[in-house]
């Protein structure tokens, strides 16, 4: 199938391409972990096994996916690395520097690739890489080179009686955690007269763990014993006593003589939480969007709740206490079950944020190789968790950052030399939890930020007084003010002095906070506070009156436009035919008494449940947006038929509306004779205008007169 | 804020229809320029809407029409002090706000009886800067009375609903 053949049913091809596009992505991001970790094996007479499979696996999956939806390129590509990785593990080549660098250089256009068939762009030409991954293929190393191989393998067959194939077993285990322990069995002919014989332990300790090896050893003596090696969970109680069956065991320390998978400074070990050590088996990728939807259902459930709690305390006086009691209880614990059931939903949507981090390593290899900087990378709290949704808008955010410190903070090898530190740059990245916060820091041990520097460049941009001098927060609030920067050109990595802002922007937009501590010849380290959890939806963005609003896409069951013509009114109602019945309308500019003349044409959202629905009108419907939701705690803007706030990206607040307090108001609204909503205290803002406090109490009487005199 | 010997505090001032106002500066979270307000729909008349600041969404009050005065259209000078007190952060919409003073409290006297009306209740005293008069501003009083109207939209008493429902018309026998 190819992607220029129509389809059809193009709604199942999406989904369909929408899977390979995700799996594409997770296989993306294991070859470039272990890409990452195989550059310690350059040069080395062999290349860590394990890597070497899995990279080959990767390739070979995503050869496979490409190919069933006709991703031509991806699918070439793909190819060509696989075949590169098959010659690798047949011991027919070695790694060299060169072929590294085809590797990442073909990874990181495979990921290209990828991405131009997902945002449907022009595809980057993959000849020359192609070229280069068939020529370092064919490139079989100096007989001399295989020689060694062989001597090296022969020398571990002797040394640790583990074949490859063992050994890397034997590291697969020992990520899952499992402990490695050597057994020795010495046969006797009174253990065999009990049944105890070499099958028998065999037998014995595959029951219990993981057999990686086994094998006869000849004593000095001259006698015969039998070698076991196997991993297991299980505790050293189980074997503690066959010491009288002839056997005597220790834990196995693996051989030192291979080089150790490099991964920052930190052990793929089980954190809790951690997504790096489960067994694929036991994790679910599941779609954002129908978490969203649990989330969804979670919130009605807890508003039909209160509802509930409302009309229990009005029948509290009709029933005798110990049932309504009783019943309160029952009350109080669907409260607890559906808060627990909330916090569920949300852990579900977290993700390590180990994910950021390693794209993170890529970015700043990339960038110290450019640059001709010796850059170490420390890693920790990989396993820290965020909301997966913060995840995707950070990582602008961060690579700014981060390619910020490698560009401006850190110094070239001379530099440090001549300040008296060591060749090797320092980036730290650390995640952690505090509180309600996660915490994200980027530091740095380069040059840090001249203050000084910053301040005059300020002076003359005219953004700063003379005489007034720089703390850390105004700096960084310096730094990321839009077009500011202390470069003259901008250079590739860091652009136009607008990234800073943007970067800022985003955290506080999220709810987070960004702050800075520096100091020159020392360092940078910039410190990102985000908030733990946060409510997001999809939302419909419409106009109404001139003002913007934000609706919940899950509120809406279908959006209709409206002939003006075919509104008829009933009782003080306007209402639409809709679908067989009647649908009540209700005027979200008169609701909320906004000024302004509605438009000619008229949309509407239709709101409610199936035997009540409602159709808020508008005048303009924008588009869909996903907005994080903001609660307006203060009671003086707590109002009927507003649910929060958000921010489209302008800085401006947005209200976000309550469908079901709309729907409710309308029927207090109608039967209160319908027109304009008023409240005793007075009225309009824009009709306030240039009033004093007199005028003013005279007009709402005048209008308070007016509305009963309505009825 | 005070200083060693605890006789004088500092405050931020500002200008309202021709009057000059103190508030502490401990309370005082940061100060903007007046933009992009989002008028909230059914809240007091006084409320000009919501804004963001550092991310939160809070009130903005127009303090002019807090206090019984004239409003006027915004100009550059108008500022938004945004004040964090009692756990609530609100904003408050001034003339200008330049003035970073410190008063002492020998210098502040009680509002005197003669001052009532709506300022009345929003003044937790009244400085003598020299020749200057400064109206210290009660937190308290701007926010406590500001403690919302809330429009009673859903809360119909049964009767009426009753009445309603049931069609009667008057003229029509039951």
């Amino acid at each position: 199938m190819s992607m220029g053949e129509s389809v059809t049913s193009t709604e199942f091809f999406a989904e369909f391409l929408d899977d390979y596009f995700a799996e594409c992505e997770e296989h993306l991001i294991a070859a470039r972990r272990a890409l990452l970790s195989l550059e310690a094996s350059v040069d080395q007479p062999q290349a860590d096994r394990a890597l070497l499979d899995e990279l080959f696996r990767s390739f070979h999956s995503l050869k496979g996916i490409s190919g069933m939806v006709g991703a031509r390129a991806a699918e070439r590509l793909a190819h060509e690395l696989e075949s590169y990785l098959r010659v690798m593990r047949q011991g027919e080549a070695t790694l060299t520097p060169e072929g590294m660098d085809v590797l990442i250089t073909s990874v990181r256009m495979l990921e290209d690739v990828v991405s131009a068939h997902r945002f449907q762009s022009a595809l980057p030409d993959i000849s020359p890489a192609l070229e280069r991954l068939a020529e370092i293929s064919c490139q079989k190393t100096q007989p001399s080179g295989q020689i060694a191989l062989a001597k090296v393998g022969a020398a571990r067959a002797l040394q640790n009686g583990l074949s490859a194939e063992e050994y890397a077993r034997l590291e697969a285990a020992r990520r899952n955690g499992l402990k490695v322990w050597r057994f020795e069995f010495s046969p006797s002919p009174e253990l065999a007269e009990r049944g105890v014989s070499v099958s028998a332990i065999r037998g014995r300790l595959q029951k219990v763990s993981e057999l990686i090896h086994a094998a006869p050893l000849i004593t000095s003596q001259g006698g015969v014993i039998f070698e076991f090696i196997i991993a297991t969970h299980a505790d050293e109680a189980t074997f503690a006593d066959w010491s009288d069956d002839g056997l005597s065991y220790d834990i196995y320390e693996s051989p030192p003589s291979f080089p150790n998978s490099v991964n920052g400074s930190e052990s793929m070990n089980q954190a809790p939480g951690s997504g790096l050590s489960r067994a694929p088996a036991q994790v679910v990728r599941v779609d954002l969007q129908r978490l969203d939807e649990l989330m969804r259902l979670v919130g009605e459930l807890v508003i039909s709740r209160s509802h509930l709690e409302t009309k229990l305390k009005r029948i509290e006086v009709s029933l005798p206490p110990a049932e309504w009691r009783s019943l309160q209880e029952t009350n109080l614990t669907i409260e607890r079950q559906l808060r627990d059931l909330r916090e569920g939903i949300m852990q579900a949507r977290m993700v390590p944020v180990g994910e950021i981090f390693e794209r993170m390593q890529f970015v700043i290899r990339d960038l110290a190789r450019e640059s001709g900087k010796e850059v170490g990378l420390e890693l920790s709290g990989r396993e820290t968790e965020i909301d997966k949704y913060l995840v995707e808008r950070m990582i602008a955010p961060l690579l700014h950052l981060v390619r910020n410190a490698v560009s401006h903070g850190l110094e070239s090898p001379d530099e440090r030399v001549a300040a008296g530190k060591g060749i090797n740059c320092r980036i730290s990245l650390r995640a952690f939890t505090a509180g309600e916060m996660v915490v994200l820091e980027i530091e740095d041990d380069g040059r840090g930020i001249d203050c000084e520097f910053v301040a005059a460049r300020a002076r003359k941009a005219g953004l700063l007084p003379a005489g007034v001098t720089l703390d850390e927060e105004s700096l960084l609030n310096l730094i990321c003010a839009p077009g500011f920067s202390t470069r003259e050109e901008a250079d590739r990595a860091s652009g136009r002095g607008i990234g800073m802002a943007v970067a800022q922007r985003t955290i506080l937009e999220l709810g987070g906070s960004l702050a800075l501590k520096t100091q020159v010849g020392l360092g940078t380290r910039f410190t990102i506070e985000l908030p733990l959890t946060l409510a997001i939806a999809d939302a419909l963005i419409a106009r109404v009156c001139g003002q913007t609003f934000a609706i919940p896409q899950s509120a809406v069951r279908e959006v209709i436009e409206i002939e003006p013509a075919a509104i008829s009114v009933l009782e003080n109602s306007e209402i639409i035919q809709y679908r067989g019945g009647a649908l009540p309308l209700l005027r979200l500019g008169r609701f909320f008494g906004l000024a302004g003349e509605g438009s000619q044409s008229l949309y509407a959202f239709v709101v409610g449940s199936g035997s009540n629905p409602l159709g808020i009108v508008v005048d303009r419907i924008i588009g869909q947006r996903e907005i994080v939701v903001r609660a307006m705690t203060d009671p003086l803007v707590q109002v009927q038929g507003v649910a929060g706030a958000t921010e489209l990206g302008d800085g401006r607040a947005v209200l976000i509306l309550d469908a079901a307090a709309l729907a409710r108001s309308l029927t207090t609204y109608r039967r209160a004779g319908g027109g304009q909503k008023k409240i005793e205290e007075g009225g309009r803002h824009s009709a306030v205008r240039g009033q004093t406090a007199m005028g003013r109490l005279k007009r709402s009487n005048a209008e308070r007169r007016k509305q009963t005199g309505k009825t | 804020m005070t200083d060693s010997k605890g006789k004088s505090d500092s405050f931020i001032l500002f200008e309202l229809a021709g009057a000059s106002y103190g508030v502490r500066s401990q309370f005082v979270q940061q100060m903007e320029m007046v933009e992009q307000i989002t008028p909230v729909p059914n809240s007091p008349a006084f409320v000009e809407g919501v804004v963001f600041s550092r991310g939160q969404v809070i009130p903005a009050l127009n303090l002019r029409a807090r206090f019984g005065f004239e409003k006027i259209p915004y100009d550059l000078r108008a500022r938004l002090i945004v004040i964090n007190a009692g756990g609530r952060v609100l904003g408050l919409i001034v003339d200008t706000a330049r003035e970073f003073v410190t008063i002492p409290h020998d210098v502040i006297h009680p509002p005197h009886e003669a001052i009532t009306g709506l300022s009345g209740d929003y003044l937790e005293g009244i400085a003598m800067l020299g020749e200057r008069i400064v109206l210290i501003l009660s937190l308290d009083g701007v926010m406590d009375s500001a403690a919302g109207v809330r429009p009673e939209i859903d809360a119909q008493p049964p009767a009426v609903s009753g009445r309603l429902e049931s069609g009667a018309r008057p003229g029509l026998k039951a």
